[in-house]
């Protein structure tokens, strides 16, 4: 680099001969050079400037590029409050076994108040008192001005017409959030089974639905997951069935005199509840207040059904013949003891008549002997009788899909003695509830393959263990078809659908130990049509009385068998059963001696 | 050039310096702060007393301040530079100890008439620190070592107070602002690449410790940096912010929904309203037009306080001025990546039009600065 010398001679010496003071031009030469260092200062820092400018420009642009795309991008409607809080009134539908509606939602709308925004309060209090009677008017004028008061909620829900009558009042301060509620369009029927939904955690634009009983709430969160809230949850119910069942049931419930009653039709081979009514029952649109006192038992909330265990009287000694049928203890034409009374300690069993000292095994159960059954039943005793109920499903909850199943354990003795093996034979001694009942009839009687219970309709229900032979089942069925063609039954018959059952009439237990005398439960539990199953079906009435003749009669036969013949009659079109002219009848024989 | 140099005759005196203000910014700064009126008034569902009315009364104030800042000449400012910033450590350090807490950060000093947020003033001063040295400096000392740690401590020593308050967002702005002013001065390009590369290197490793052994931050931070990679991974919790901002900046479309109309921000689903995320509403209600406007005016102040600069040949002036156009910048260009999800979400007001009375004054103050500068700025023979 060529360095610009401050005292160049060639300068220096003109200057100083000249006479000029040298140190002037070193001076100048300094200037220059400072100059000279500032101007390269200066073009850096024009470029350092530059270098920020083109930083301040990318960043400009990355905004409104930014920008730009944002404003074009499609405006997502706000998902409003619903979204932001995490509350989702989201719940799927419910549909019978044929897609028929059983429980949707409804929008509607919730009213709130924002008094900060009120123009005439007094106004407002006094036109809501009109609308709504149970609100008054000084009580919500207070609220309204109640100081520091933002907000408010009035009503959970409106009518299309309350909403257009708060509308009309015209205040700014009355708003409206909207809401879905659920909605129950066949209102009682299958009360019991859906249960009924309530609002759970709510904002102003938004509520949760939950279910409060049976379906809802057992799989709430099924019906909740955002995943199946467009796949409606199906039923294995059938909406035309359940009308029918439930109306012969109210009729049958009138008629009978009886204070409840409950019915179970059940597919026989998986177990799926085709209709489940339980008597006095509600609307689950507006369920009522669960009773503070008095037997809940009587309430219209109680499922009969599944939450009521009985001890279920004669229709247990199926059970009892069947064991001693498949151990090969008996044949149905083996002869049992019958002569009574049967003394067991200080214990005695007694038929409801005398029928003679000896018996079939047929007849024990035609004409529902209690001696004859508790006889049969010592010949495999109580440990083999126990393992053998429990095969049936008979000593644990139901797994029915219902909140109320898991609470309703079988009532079993303490100690299974001999004498709780005899009267368990004739259906004393242990409750079960009436879809328990069903569920082991059809596993006894469909071939002899345990099924479970269910309400959901499914496609992949794999036959259950064996818990009786094939022969065995056949043999009980023929059987049972003799209880209704010549026994306890023979109201039950149906012409065309070749209903076999048994009859079931246990005392009811009093609260503090003990029966009434003349308060029973009645039960007709049967499958329908014999020589091929497909459904099998409970009745229950709850202290019956059947008054038409001379003298009240409580007995199944008079009582539930009538209702459950009437039912079949009704539903068995409706399940798509043609009617069948029973050929070869197996009872020709017997039909002799009628 | 110091100022012992200036011609001193050709600088205006008295009132005449009125007339040798820089107008245009000060119309801008006006016009800038009454797209604020405008928005806080509206975030307030037309009430004028909650936000908006307050915030003119700070304009004005500020406005007062400027013109007395303005007016007092520009060498003056540069003699009191290293008081101002030695005052802005104190008050930094007495925040620690007599400080209000407030948003879960002790930021403010209560002063009975205002309260102060120190580290609003701190990038002032640090500015003006930062050009008086670089003005006394001997220039071709810039890029040796030594004079290179001397700004780097003067950075970094505020930068640790506010960020033990913690204000993770003004010291962010004190860091990227000093080294503005840095880059300007001359210092050689190998530190800011040297310091580019650590930071890269940081970040890598920051990001390869994830779930090792030695992770080096904890893991709701890097919860933290999901959620701004992806604030739709958690709409309802940490990314609600930048959701809905992003909502209500989608909903403003080119025209947006017009002045009072927004839904976004007025039915409460933004925190922040009027304050941080301020620029939401006004994109939401005038749209990406309203939004290219205001984004349109700062850059008419950065064009003029620039020009200015590259007009002064005083270097402090010029400096200052540069630096408070840095800071601007900074400013609210991080409100609104932030706002738009193109930054994390740091505590940044959008400068003027944010409700707040610190930021406010200072960046007032800070432009009194620039127009001094501008005033008081050599004339006549080169």
């Amino acid at each position: 680099m060529i360095r610009t010398p401050l005292r160049p001679l060639a300068r220096i010496l003109p200057a100083r001969a000249r006479g000029d003071n040298p140190d002037a031009i070193e001076r100048e030469n300094l200037r220059l050079r400072l100059e000279a260092t500032r101007a390269r200062a200066r073009v850096m820092a024009e470029g350092r400037l530059l270098v920020l400018g083109v930083l301040f420009f990318t960043a400009f642009s990355v905004i409104g590029a930014r920008m730009g795309l944002m404003a074009a991008s499609q405006p997502a409607e706000p998902q409003s409050v619903a979204a932001t809080d995490g509350i989702s009134s989201q719940r799927a539908d419910i549909v019978d076994r044929r897609g028929r509606l059983l429980a949707t939602n409804l929008v509607t709308n919730a009213l709130y108040a924002q008094p900060p925004l009120m123009v005439d309060p007094a106004r407002a209090a006094r036109a809501l008192a009109a609308i709504f009677p149970d609100e008054n008017a000084e009580r919500l004028l207070a609220r309204f001005t109640q100081p520091g008061r933002k907000f408010i909620w009035i009503r959970k829900q409106l009518s299309p017409e309350q909403m257009q009558a708060v509308h009309e009042i015209g205040e700014p301060g009355l708003l409206f959030g909207p809401r879905e509620m659920r909605l129950y369009p066949n209102g009682k029927l299958a009360a019991h089974v859906l249960g009924g939904a309530r609002f759970g955690r709510e904002s102003v634009s938004a509520a949760e639905v939950l279910g409060v009983a049976g379906i809802e709430k057992a799989q709430d969160d099924r019906l909740r997951d955002p995943a199946h809230a467009d796949t409606p949850l199906r039923l294995s119910l059938d909406l035309s069935v359940q009308a029918a069942m439930r109306d012969v049931l109210s009729a049958g419930m009138g008629l009978m005199n009886a204070k409840g009653a409950t019915a179970v039709l059940m597919d026989i081979h998986t177990g799926e509840i085709v209709s489940l009514v339980s008597l006095p029952d509600f609307d689950p649109n507006n369920r009522p207040a669960v009773p503070t006192s008095g037997d809940a038992a009587d309430s219209p909330l109680f499922n009969r059904a599944v939450q009521g265990v009985y001890e279920l009287g004669s229709t247990f000694k199926v059970f009892a013949i069947a064991e001693a049928l498949d151990e090969g203890l008996v044949n149905p034409e083996t002869v049992i003891d019958t002569s009574g009374p049967l003394t067991w300690g200080r214990f005695r069993i007694r038929d409801f008549h005398n029928y003679g000292p000896q018996m079939t095994v047929t007849e024990v159960l035609v004409k529902s002997s209690n001696i004859g059954t508790a006889r049969v039943a010592l010949q495999f005793g109580a440990d083999r009788q126990r393992a053998f109920l429990d095969k049936l499903g008979l000593l644990t909850p139901t797994p029915l899909e219902l909140v109320e199943a898991g609470g309703a354990k079988p009532l079993l003795p303490g100690n299974w003695s001999e004498l709780s093996t005899m009267t368990i034979a004739y259906g004393h001694g242990m409750s079960v509830s009436p879809v328990h009942l069903a569920a082991a009839y059809a596993s006894v009687l469909n071939g002899g393959l345990r099924v479970e219970p269910t309400l959901i309709a499914r496609t992949d229900i794999t036959p259950g263990p064996r818990v009786v032979s094939e022969a065995t089942s056949a043999r009980m069925r023929t059987m049972l078809r003799a209880v209704v063609t010549r026994g306890t039954a023979s109201f039950a018959e149906v012409p065309g659908y070749a209903v076999a059952g048994k009859t079931g009439t246990a005392d009811k237990p009093k609260p503090g130990g003990g029966y009434y005398d003349a308060k029973v439960i009645a039960t007709f539990a049967g499958i329908f049509p014999a020589h091929d199953p497909e459904y099998a079906i409970v009745v229950t009435l709850d202290e019956p009385v059947e008054s038409a003749g001379s003298e009240p009669r409580r007995t199944a036969g008079w009582t539930a068998v009538p209702v459950a013949a009437e039912a079949i009659r009704r539903v068995a079109p409706l399940l798509g059963l043609r009617p069948e002219i029973e050929t070869a009848s197996p009872f020709a024989v017997t039909a002799v001696r009628n | 050039m110091s100022y012992l140099e200036y011609n001193l005759k050709t600088v205006p005196t008295g009132l005449r310096k009125v007339m040798h203000l820089n107008w245009p910014l000060v119309l801008l700064l006006g016009a800038v702060a009454s797209f604020g009126f405008l928005m806080l008034y509206s975030v307030a569902g037309g009430d004028i007393g909650q936000w908006a009315a307050p915030q003119m009364k700070r304009f004005g104030l500020g406005l007062a301040v400027m013109f007395t800042v303005a007016l007092v000449p520009i060498w003056f400012w540069r003699n009191v530079s290293a008081l101002a910033y030695l005052a802005s450590l104190v008050l930094l350090v007495s925040v620690e100890f007599i400080g209000s807490v407030g948003m879960g950060a002790q930021r403010w000093l209560d002063l009975g008439f205002m309260r102060l947020q120190p580290s609003e003033l701190t990038k002032i001063t640090l500015v003006m620190i930062l050009a008086a040295y670089y003005d006394w400096l001997d220039i071709r000392k810039t890029s040796r070592p030594v004079w290179v740690a001397i700004p780097l401590m003067l950075i970094l020593i505020p930068t640790a107070l506010v960020l033990r308050q913690p204000d993770l967002g003004t010291a962010l702005l004190l860091m990227m602002g000093g080294g503005v002013m840095m880059f300007l001065a001359g210092v050689h390009w190998a530190y800011f690449a040297t310091v580019a590369a650590a930071g890269a290197g940081m970040v890598a490793a920051v990001f390869s410790s994830r779930g090792t052994a030695w992770q080096l931050i904890k893991d709701y931070q890097f919860r933290r940096i999901d959620t701004f990679l992806d604030p739709g991974s958690d709409p309802l919790g940490a990314g609600y912010h930048i959701s809905q901002a992003k909502i209500a900046l989608g909903s403003g479309g080119w025209a947006g929904r017009g002045f009072m109309q927004g839904t976004q921000s007025r039915l409460n689903f933004l925190p922040e309203k009027h304050t941080d995320f301020i620029f939401t509403t006004l994109a939401e209600e005038f749209g990406f037009i309203g939004a290219m406007t205001l984004l349109g005016l700062y850059a008419l102040i950065l064009v003029f306080c620039i020009a200015s600069a590259m007009n002064n040949k005083d270097r402090f002036a010029s400096l200052v001025s540069l630096g408070v156009a840095a800071t601007l910048f900074f400013y609210f260009s991080i409100n609104m990546a932030m706002v738009m999800g193109l930054a994390p979400v740091v505590g940044v007001p959008l400068p003027l039009v944010s409700y707040g009375g610190s930021a406010m004054l200072v960046l007032m103050l800070a432009f009194g600065l620039v127009q001094s500068a501008h005033i008081h700025r050599p004339r006549g023979r080169r």
